[in-house]
């Protein structure tokens, strides 16, 4: 597991493992939209908008699973000065902001048909509108030191401020009365879900997973590589 | 004791230097006070609409007098070093930035309790719970305080993007403001739930805050 921490065997272990990974979520990713698009009913309230959710939700998840990445990164980076912790953070804050625009525009898309507005203030919505300036800050604070090295450890300092957010979105539908539901399927309960609807779901989100893996991958070796000229 | 000393020196000049350079304090209270008159001038002079909207108002403005206040805590200790004479003379910077966080409190928060019945007026706004707004100034301006704090601290080698200071005092305030303006218009048995929350919020800021400023600080020191 070493690859996880060092850059040189992460250099080696993504070479062997780039190609395949390509395939797999394009494969997946067909697949994925195969099964949401045509191989799932639709539901009997939501009708076809219901297609939405297998976008949406995986999205969400994988942006709130980023921050996690990054914090951990982060932490792992100013305790144990890896300087790796830092370029995970430079190179896959991006990638989380991207889910988390995808998750905003296809949920607002969602909420114009089913709720009647495209945009609501409530605790679910705005914790994930904070999380996407979260992320575009620590975007900007990293690029306006002209110290690369005090830079990023700065950022990884916010990171750890901003790490706040994560709980506050996680349990946001449970503490307070939202318009937003509460998560159907969570890891102590059976989904609330109905299996035909469940299959393209996670199909769904491994196809996302892959990508959002695929495009770290990359990020993260062009990353090294700067590094290495700079 | 001889801690307990330069504590007492540091305090002491702090005061001295906040109290010769009060006309940049002033300037921060100017800009809340023009600010208020904009807002009259660009939402019209209509009583009813301040009364809904004025604390909201008075909140907005104070965060944003909030972000000018930045550069106040540790720039000019850092660029002229003295701040490595205060550590030298036996305090760490844990306890820099909390002598420099309570005196950023005295001389920019505590003014304001003079100047927020004055908006008060300007707006127009009958209100009945006076304590109430006072109270949720108490706690939150002690939570923005430790906010800019953080925020001072990390921009201290940044002099290319001068926003992004502002821009961290806003994003980490936004739960300040939502518990605070909406204490104002709660019933009366969820105020005390209510007010229990921003508590937690200033105990958890006051918490973090020492430990996050000297963090940074140091880096900044390791790479002037």
């Amino acid at each position: 597991m070493k690859f996880l921490i060092n850059p040189n065997r992460f250099n080696n272990f993504s070479n062997i493992i780039l190609k395949p990974l390509i395939y797999l979520s394009i494969i997946s990713l067909i697949l994925g939209l195969v099964f949401s698009l045509y191989l799932s009913p639709n539901d009997y309230q939501q009708g076809l908008t219901v297609r939405i959710m297998y976008i949406h939700v995986p999205s969400a998840w994988l942006a709130l699973l980023t921050f996690f990445i990054i914090t951990i990164y982060s932490i792992i980076g100013l305790a144990f000065k890896i300087s790796f912790g830092f370029i995970i953070t430079s190179a896959v804050a991006p990638i989380g902001a991207t889910f988390t625009l995808i998750c905003l525009i296809t949920g607002s898309l969602w909420g114009k048909p089913m709720w009647g507005t495209w945009w609501v203030w409530d605790a679910r919505l705005t914790s994930v509108a904070i999380l996407f300036f979260l992320y575009l800050i620590i975007i900007f604070l990293k690029k306006s030191f002209t110290n690369v090295n005090i830079g990023e450890k700065i950022t990884a300092i916010f990171v750890l401020v901003g790490s706040i957010n994560l709980p506050i979105i996680k349990f946001s539908v449970d503490w307070w009365n939202t318009l937003h539901q509460p998560a159907s399927i969570s890891k102590l309960s059976t989904p609330s879900i109905d299996p035909s609807m469940l299959r393209p779901l996670i199909i769904m989100t491994i196809a996302f997973t892959l990508i959002g893996i695929l495009v770290a991958i990359i990020r993260i070796k062009a990353e090294i590589l700067t590094r290495k000229l700079g | 004791m001889h801690t307990f000393n330069s504590i007492i020196a540091l305090i002491i000049r702090e005061f001295k230097i906040n109290y010769r350079n009060f006309s940049d304090i002033l300037s921060i209270f100017l800009f809340f006070l023009l600010g208020i008159v904009i807002f009259v001038f660009s939402i019209g002079e209509n009583k009813e609409i301040f009364n809904e909207i004025g604390i909201g108002i008075i909140w907005t403005l104070i965060l944003l007098s909030n972000n000018l206040s930045l550069r106040k805590f540790y720039q000019d200790d850092f660029n002229d070093n003295s701040i490595i004479l205060f550590h030298i003379s036996g305090l760490s910077y844990e306890i820099i930035s909390l002598i420099k966080m309570i005196i950023i409190w005295i001389f920019i928060q505590l003014p304001f309790f003079i100047i927020i019945p004055l908006a008060v007026l300007l707006l127009n706004i009958e209100t009945s719970n006076f304590h109430i707004i006072f109270l949720s100034f108490l706690i939150g301006s002690t939570i923005i305080t430790c906010i800019a704090s953080i925020s001072g601290s990390m921009n201290l080698l940044n002099n290319k993007n001068f926003a992004i200071g502002s821009l961290i005092i806003m994003i980490l305030s936004i739960p300040v403001i939502i518990f605070s303006v909406s204490l104002i218009n709660v019933s009366d048995e969820l105020i005390k739930a209510q007010l229990n929350i921003l508590l937690g919020f200033m105990f958890f800021f006051l918490a973090i805050t020492p430990w996050i400023c000297a963090a940074c600080i140091k880096l900044a020191l390791q790479s002037k």
